[in-house]
Formats: C-alpha cells, structure tokens, sequence
C-alpha cells in the first residue's frame, strides 16, 4: 500500500472532482512514479484509495500508452512513427535506436537505460520526426541528433 | 402521446422510449448486437442504425428516443449496406470457429451474418491471435470470438455490481479480461454468460457437452438453493440437466442468478445420492426394500406412541421440500403419530423471527415484494450480508443505492461495502442496544402511532427505561436523522442477530422501527421455502394458515377433513425436541430433508441426544451425517425430480416442476402417505396438486388456491384469505450492565456467497470455487497472532476444535472470527455452545471464546 504522504497526495486529487473516478489518471501517474511502471500491485494500490474496482483500474489503465505498462528503462524514449514522421523516416530512427543503444520497438536496452515506445502521432507534425524523453520534447530528428540528445540521458 | 410512423405504420407511444423499443412493441424487426434489454442502451456496433426523415445520417435506434412526428425507415439499400459493411469489419479478427464452438445455434453474430451479413469476407491479412483461457474453473475465455459489445462489462458493473471483468487494451487489441487477467475471482454469478452474444464467454460446466438443438426438454422452475426464489429454466438431455438458464422475463430475478442458482445443480446427479431404503440391522445401515424399510417404521412408531404416547414423538420438517410434503408431513405427524412436537432447523433463525414479529404485528408483516426494495428511499441492513445470504434480494438493494438510495448497515455486510452511505459498528454481540436507541431517537420524535396501542406501550416504556443511557456509538445519530426523513424505509433482516441468547431484544426494536416508520421488513432466508414450511403447519403451535392448533374450532375444522384427532396442547420447538430426546422423554424422532447435526448450534450435544432416541428415521437424498445416526433412513426425490410449490421470503407461493426421470427415490410426501395408511390413518393424494386442493380448501390462509393462479404468477400474499391480527408479548427486561465481550477472540457464524451445506457440497461446480472452509479474521487479529493470508490454524472452544486455513479480510474490525458451517469436519456448529432465548426459541449462539493456534505457514 502506498504510505501516508502519498495517500496525502491522492486525498488531495480525489477533493477537487465531484466523483472520484475523476481522480483516476492522476493517481495512475502516481503510482507510476512510486512503483516504476503500473505493475497489479500498482493498480490494486489505485483501486484501494480510490475504493474504485480493480478491473475498472486496469480497464480505464489499458487504454492509454502513456502509461508504463511493463518495467521500464531509466528513460522512456516515445517516438511517432504516424504519418508525417514515418514520411521523413522515423522507421530508420527506430532501428537505430535498437542498433546503437540496444533498445527494441516497445521494450527496454539490457543495460536497463532506454525505454522505447512507438507513439502514435504527438501533433508534430509540422516539424517531424519527432520525439518525448521522459516529459522532454523534440523534434527534427536525425540519427545525429538523437546521439546529440541521449548523451544528456545516462 | 407521441406518434411517429415506421415503415409507414403509424405507432402511438404512450410513454417516451427509444426508436427501437417502439419499433419492437410494433412487432417490427431491428437486429442489435451491443444493445440488450437487461442493460442501458449503449450506442456500440451500430447494427441497429434506421432512416429518419430530415436527419441527415443513419441514425441508431437504440439510443434514438421516439419523437412526435418522426417518420422511421428500417430496412433501405443503404443501411443494408451499411449492415453488411458492419458485419464484415466484425469477422474481420473472429476466427469463424462455429463447429468447433459452443454458441453456435444460439450465437447472435452467427444469426445477424446468415440474415444480413456477406457471405464472403475481403479481409486476406492475418487475424488477430488471443489463445483461449482455460485458467478459471468456471468461465472459460476466448477473446478472438468477442466482438466487443460491453455486454458482458455493463452486466458486470450495472446491475451485478461486481465490477470484476472491464475492456483491456483498445483498438483491435480490445479483449475483456478480470483484473488477474486468469481466474475471475468474482462472484461467479454468470450473469455475464447470459448476455454475451458470442461464445466468448462461456461456462466450463458444460462447454463440448451438448449443442443448443440437441436438448430434449427445457422446463421452468425455481431455484433450490434460497427463499429468494429465482425462475429458471432448466435445460435436458438424456435425464441428465446440461445447463441451469435464467430467462429475461420470468420470474422475480427477471434474467438474473447467483453463483449457486447458475452452478449448483449439479448435486443432483452426484454419486453420493441415496438409492434404496436403508435398515440399520447388527449395528450397520443395510440395504432393504421400500416395503420392509416402511413396514419397520409404522409399526415402530405405532409401539412407541401406544406404550409412552404421541407427546414421546416429534418431527423435524424441511425449508428445502415443498408445500406439499410439509403440509403431509405435519398432518402425518398431528394424526398418525398424535404429536404437535413439530418443528425445522428454521427456528434457528427464520422461523423464530417471523413468529415474533407475526405475533407483535400482525399476520403477514414479513411479506413485501422484492420491488420495493428498489424503490425505497433508505434500507436498513442488519444482521447478515443479505448480498451472500440472498444474492439476488442483494442485488436490488445495490440497485437501489445506484438510484441514491441511503443504504444504512448495522453491523458488517460485505457485499454492499462499495454501496453503503452509513455504517454502524455495534460492538460485539451487542447490537439490541444500538436498534434500541435508534428506535427511541425515531420515538422521540415522531412519538407513538396509535393504531397498536400495546406497541406504543412497549416503545414507551422502553424508552424510559433506557433515556439517558447513550452507548456513543458512532453514526446512530445519523441513522435516526436518515430514518426520520425518509418517505420510504425497508428493513433487512439477518438471522444472525436473532442467535443471541437475548436475540428477542433486537427482534422488539427491529418491530417498533417497522411499526413506527411504516417500513417494509424483509426476513434474509438462506433455505428455499423457510416461509412455505411455516404457513404448510409445521411449527409446534399452529396449523396450517397459522391457525393456533390450542383453538378448538380452528382444530375441530382440520380433524372434520383429516378424520383423525389432533393433540390440542402446543408441541416442543426445535431446541426443545434436541434437549427431549437427550432426557430421554422423545423416544422417537422423524427428519425429513434436513440434517440437525450440522445445522444446529453445538454438533456433539445434538448427536449425543439424537443417541439416546429409541427410534431415529431420516428421510433425504443423501446419507447426511443425521442419516448415518439412523435406524432407518428413506430415499427420497430431489428437486427437478418432482413437482410441488415453494414460498418465497415475499411469500409469492411458485411451482416446482419436474424436469427429469429418476430411479432413486419416493416423493416425500408419498413416503409420509404410505406411512399413514400402514399405521391406520389414511391419507393420501393422487399427486402433488392433490394435496395443494386439500390445502387450499383446509388452511384459510390458502383459500382456493389452485396450481393455475400459481403457474400464473398471480399466489401473490395474502392470497386469497383473512390473515390474522397479532397480540402482545412483554417487552423485553434489560438486563443490568450488559456483557462485554473482550476476550481475545470469539467465534462468529460465516454465511457465504458459495454454500448452502450439504447440496453445495456435492455441486462439482461450487466446490470449485470454494473447495474448503476458512476462518475469515480481522487484519488487527492476524497481526496480532502473526498469521498470513492461508496459514493453517487449529480452532478450539470448549464444545471443541477444528483445523481450517485463515483468510484474512480487513473489514472486520472487531475480535470476531468466522467460519461457515458447510463442511464436514470443520462446521462452525461443532464449535458452538448455545443457550436458548426464552421468547424466540431460538439458540444464542453470542459469547463463544475462541482459542486459535497457527500449526502450519503457507505450503
Ligand atoms: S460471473 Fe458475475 S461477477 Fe463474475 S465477471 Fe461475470 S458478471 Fe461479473
Ligand atoms: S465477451 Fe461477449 S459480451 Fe463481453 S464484450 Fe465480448 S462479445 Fe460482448
Ligand atoms: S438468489 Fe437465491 S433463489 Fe436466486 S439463484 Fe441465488 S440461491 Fe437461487
Ligand atoms: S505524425 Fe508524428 S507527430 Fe504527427
Ligand atoms: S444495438 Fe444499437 S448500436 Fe448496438
């Protein structure tokens, strides 16, 4: 179970929505950042301090993939690979990603650094490829600049 | 009014609904998929779309309200089309299994394909692979046959309120999973099952057994299991039952079941049923023909009643057979054997209860339809967890706080923990003391109603006797606020409270909070037909119709018919005729279809009397652990064996009907008949609807009630007839400083959602999900003795000990632990001393120390 100044946390959310089913994507976010990613024990963790049904948890969790839905890397990589971006190449960008820093499509580098998760488009359309580290964003991608980018993600 | 025109006929709508339903009472034809009558409309596949004059797109009917002046089109070239395009995108990923599947011949999308659908796909890439799960015991998945429709999710969530299965994933990937993604873990009510269009979800009790065409006989009946008294239909193949179905318009359940309605029929045909009569001859239970096994009974039973009188005699009649055997049963008993020592496990609980509050309030007080419950403003729980006690009743209550109903518990009722607004922690075996201030807070508002004036008087007086005295007990304020401004209440009563050495106190406050509110009382009632045994006569003191037997001219109307004396004194209730027959003053006693060493309070003292009986018969379809005590024990039919009436808790009488051939026994109430006729009282009947005439013609509460009215639907309370009008009891004595209850530990009865006892435990099905008893302790117990979740524990108490797993459940808040009287072995009732309520009768079962010693961690 989470500890008290998490639950704190989660009072707090719950207070601002009339039904505290509301509360529910913030408190995801929550969990992910105690436990690493959602794991069961995550989610069970949710329903309790919501009193919102596990499976309603999971289902409404399952549905978005900003969420970590496995264990992820230190830093999760999300690349679009939707239209414009796989116009301007963010196919190859995606293979370099696993040759160079060993991290495949949606899964994690041995080294446990890298998670990569192939996102659908994140309205950069205008200046793809285009790609988030964590809550950091670019975009104008080359093989170049992602080398460029990740020496500041250890 | 509204008036909209479909197919260019005219339709007149006198209240609003949607296109669909109008289009429906029309007679006209819409397919659906996603929408189902059970469940809110939900707007999903599209299939039902219709042409509206003016409205530019396709419209869907099932979420489109009917408008005046609308003119509808449902069958055109473009929806058609449209249709068809649907269908395809559907079988895009199913994988068009129907040989190898279980729904095929019942499967909605297979019906909607063959009448709308193309008869070729375009789709040539790969489909999507979900390997069908065989993880649960009970409901198998295959998520490449779902075609997401929600169907089975909304079931789950609105009306079940289980909320244990949601959609995973989106897109494509879309696949309906319970939260573990393997076993369900839910409260197996199958629900889902009924709704699923596909064969997605589908029950391992009968997957690749038979196929939906290949069923002999579908026959309605009612369940066995509670005094809820679900429909259903029973489906066969081969006098053999292939699959227990609810159906969406019959029935007080109106397509709704629990896990032991679903799943549990299966005892019927277990190995472990009783096929002969059975004499117990040099020591041991030995084969024997009817005729022998009953010649040994009547004379038996003549000697005893010649040498040492009828009063020596005593019956245990049976809330799981019918009207019909009752009614025979008591008469057998009052004529044959001279006895009004007639009684059931019922009074344990039940029986005692709706005596006291028919005695205080009148005749029929306890009889409420189950539609109120969901129309009420507050519910009043007390007791027991009426959502396992009595799933269905349980499941209106859920309903009624999705409306916002306020839903009050006393005490502890797990199953309606996430639908509550208030609860009140009594403390432990004391809850008569928070009824009894709740009932003096309403009291001192709303002062006394006038109509029963020595209810008034006890309320008064009770009132003055406890003024001033406040237990501080959280949240009973509150109640009374709620009670007080609510326009319609209903009460829910569980048995547990009434097994209280003083149980009549709470009984009192739960009968002037009726009185005063005007609330509907509902009686929980874990047996089929606890309220049919009761009015069929067989209780100590009245015959049937509740006419008191000590009355000469209600009795001189049964003798006339029966040709035979009745005794005019009151017989021994049922603790009565247990500690009679250890004093050795019953020498003979009769059980049909219950087993009093398990379903009575302190096991080792009952088998102890039940040894000193010169002369024990036993008459049921198992060798139950009362059968293996006795001299001679009669096999008799099972329910879908034989036809016959139950009442429900809302005391709605409901038909019985037999739905397969059996070799293995008798008919109750032909056994009873045979034995009449041998000892010389004749009595007998062509069949079953015979004895419900001579019911209906001797019992004023039954008045002219034929089986028609009853398959109608329409042997609605008070049927035909004049119920009676109650008298007073004293109100109750407060004992002075009551009992606190600090020991360590003490044991509680456990009422789970799963079991019944000894039908349940022959359910393949039901002993799957719950294979064994467990001790369900508090989160502070467990840490305090160091236990985890499985860890093996010995149970003792003075009356003795049994070994169980724990589980460890943290609402319990107080030094209580339960345990389920279902198992052979470890029942809670081995366990158990008790002392009789003086006014009830019934066994107090509070105060049982409970010492619990961990042996073994977690395998
Ligand atoms: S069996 Fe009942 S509780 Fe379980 S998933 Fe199906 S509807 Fe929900
Ligand atoms: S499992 Fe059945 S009811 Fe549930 S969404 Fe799939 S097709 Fe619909
Ligand atoms: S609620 Fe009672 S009557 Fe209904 S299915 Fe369940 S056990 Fe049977
Ligand atoms: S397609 Fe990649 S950002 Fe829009
Ligand atoms: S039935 Fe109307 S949209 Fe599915």
């Amino acid at each position: 179970m989470f500890n008290d100044t998490v639950l704190k946390e989660i009072e707090g959310i719950k207070a601002k929505y009339p039904d505290r089913r509301s509360a529910l994507l913030p408190s995801l976010y929550i969990a992910q950042r105690e436990f690493g990613w959602l794991s069961r024990e995550a989610m069970t963790c949710v329903a309790r301090s919501l009193n919102l049904p596990e499976a309603v948890v999971r289902g409404t969790a399952s549905f978005y993939s900003m969420y970590k839905h496995k264990p992820a890397g230190r830093h999760v990589i999300q690349l679009c690979t939707n239209i414009s971006c796989m116009i301007l190449g963010a196919g190859k960008l995606v293979d370099f990603l696993e040759t160079r820093y060993g991290v495949p499509a949606n899964g994690t580098s041995g080294d446990g650094r890298f998670s990569l998760v192939i996102m659908e488009c994140i309205g950069a359309c205008g200046t793809a490829p285009a790609m988030l580290v964590n809550t950091d964003f670019y975009d104008n991608l080359s093989e170049k600049r992602i080398e460029e980018i990740l020496e500041n993600y250890k | 009014m509204i008036t909209l025109t479909i197919n260019e006929k005219e339709i007149t709508l006198d209240k609003p609904m949607s296109v669909l339903d109008a289009a429906r009472k029309a007679g006209i034809k819409i397919p659906t998929l996603c929408h189902h009558e059970a469940l809110k409309p939900y707007g999903g596949c599209r299939l039902c779309v219709v042409e509206v004059e003016r409205m530019p797109k396709l419209q869907n009917s099932c979420t489109l309200m009917a408008a005046d002046g609308m003119v509808v089109r449902t069958e055109s070239e473009e929806i058609s089309r449209t249709r068809r395009g649907i269908l395809e995108f559907l079988l895009i990923n199913h994988p068009l299994d129907c040989p190898y599947c279980d729904k095929a011949g019942e499967c909605e999308l297979q019906d909607l394909v063959n009448r709308y659908g193309p008869t070729t796909g375009r789709y040539t890439e790969e489909k999507r692979k979900v390997p069908e799960s065989h993880k649960d015991h009970i409901l198998a998945r295959n998520m490449e046959r779902c075609v997401v429709c929600t169907r089975c999710v909304r079931m789950c969530n609105d009306v079940q309120g289980a909320s244990a299965i949601s959609v995973i994933g989106r897109g494509n990937r879309s696949r309906v999973e319970p939260f573990s993604s393997e076993s369900f873990n839910c409260e197996y009510c199958g629900n889902c099952l009924t709704v699923c269009p596909v064969g997605a979800i589908l029950s391992r009790l009968y997957i690749h057994s038979f196929r939906p065409w290949q069923l002999d006989r579908e026959v309605e009946t009612v369940c066995p299991y509670c005094g809820v008294g679900c429909s259903l239909v029973v489906q066969v193949r081969d006098d053999s039952i292939k699959r227990v179905i609810p159906r969406m318009d019959l029935g007080v359940n109106r397509g709704l079941l629990c896990s032991r309605g679903r799943f549990g029929y299966e005892y019927i045909h277990s190995e472990d049923r009783l096929r002969t009569p059975l004499v117990r001859k040099d020591g041991t239970l030995q084969q024997a023909t009817w005729s022998e096994a009953l010649d040994i009974v009547a004379a038996k039973l003549t000697a005893v009643k010649n040498a040492e009188g009828g009063a020596s005699i005593a019956g245990i009649a049976s809330p799981r057979c019918t009207n019909e055997d009752n009614y025979v049963f008591q008469r057998f008993m009052r004529t044959a054997c001279g006895t009004n020592n007639i009684d059931s496990v019922s009074r344990t609980g039940f029986a005692a209860a709706q005596k006291y509050f028919e005695d205080l309030l009148g005749q029929g007080i306890t009889a409420n339809l189950l539609d109120g419950l969901k129309n009420s403003e507050t519910i009043l729980v007390l007791g027991d967890d009426p959502a396992a006690v009595n799933p269905v009743l349980g499941l209106s209550i859920r309903e009624a706080a999705r409306r916002g109903a306020g839903v009050i518990v006393v005490g502890y009722a797990k199953g309606l923990d996430k639908f509550r607004t208030l609860q009140v922690i009594p403390r432990v075996f004391r809850e008569a003391e928070v009824l009894e201030e709740v009932l003096t807070g309403v009291f001192s508002d709303r002062g006394v109603r006038g109509d029963m004036p020595y209810v008034d008087k006890g309320i008064r007086e009770l009132s003055d006797r406890i003024s001033g005295k406040k237990t501080g007990i959280e949240g009973i304020d509150e109640t009374v606020k709620k009670l007080l401004q609510s326009a319609s209440t209903s009460i829910v009563l569980g048995m547990d409270i009434v097994q209280r050495s003083d149980g009549h106190r709470a009984l009192f406050a739960v009968a002037g909070l009726t009185y005063l509110l005007e609330a509907r009382l509902y009686l929980l009632s874990g047996r089929p037909n606890e309220q049919g045994l009761i009015d069929a006569g067989c209780v100590p003191d009245m015959l049937p119709g509740g006419r008191p037997v000590n009355v000469p001219d209600f009795r001189g109307k049964f003798e006339a018919v029966w040709k035979a004396a009745v005794p005019d004194r009151e017989g021994l209730t049922l603790l009565e005729i247990i500690e009679g027959a250890g004093k050795g003053n019953i020498k003979a006693l009769y059980v049909m279809g219950d087993n009093p060493v398990r379903n009575i309070p302190h096991s080792s003292f009952v088998k102890e009397a039940l040894r000193s009986l010169d002369f024990l018969v036993v008459q049921d379809i198992f060798l139950s652990e009362t059968a293996e005590m006795a001299d001679v024990v009669l096999p008799a039919l099972g329910w879908t064996e034989k036809s016959g009436t139950y009442t429900n808790l809302e005391r709605r009488i409901q038909l019985l009907r037999k739905a397969v051939e059996t070799s293995s026994g008798m008919e109750d109430w032909r056994i009873l008949s045979e034995l009449s006729r041998r000892m010389g009282v004749p009595a007998s009947y062509s069949g079953p609807e015979d004895v419900m005439r001579e019911l209906a013609r001797v019992s004023p509460l039954h008045r002219d009630l034929t089986y028609g009215e009853i398959a109608a639907g329409d042997a609605l309370w008070p049927y035909h007839g004049e119920p009676l009008r109650g008298e007073m009891y004293e109100v109750p004595e407060m004992p002075d400083g009551a009992k606190d209850y600090n020991a360590d530990f003490y044991l509680a009865v456990d009422k789970p959602l799963f079991h019944s006892g000894t039908l349940s435990r022959r359910s393949r099905a039901l002993m799957k999900i719950c294979p064994e008893a467990t001790v369900r302790i508090g989160a502070a117990g467990a840490a305090k003795l160091g236990l985890k979740e499985g860890d093996k524990v010995r149970l003792s108490t003075p009356a003795g000990s049994c070994e169980a797993p724990v589980s460890v459940d943290g609402t319990i808040m107080d030094n209580r632990v339960f345990l389920s009287g279902n198992f052979t072995g470890s029942g809670v009732y081995d366990l158990m001393n008790f002392s009789i309520d003086k006014i009830t009768k019934a066994p107090g079962t509070e105060g049982c120390e409970v010492k619990i010693e961990k042996i073994q961690g977690r395998g």
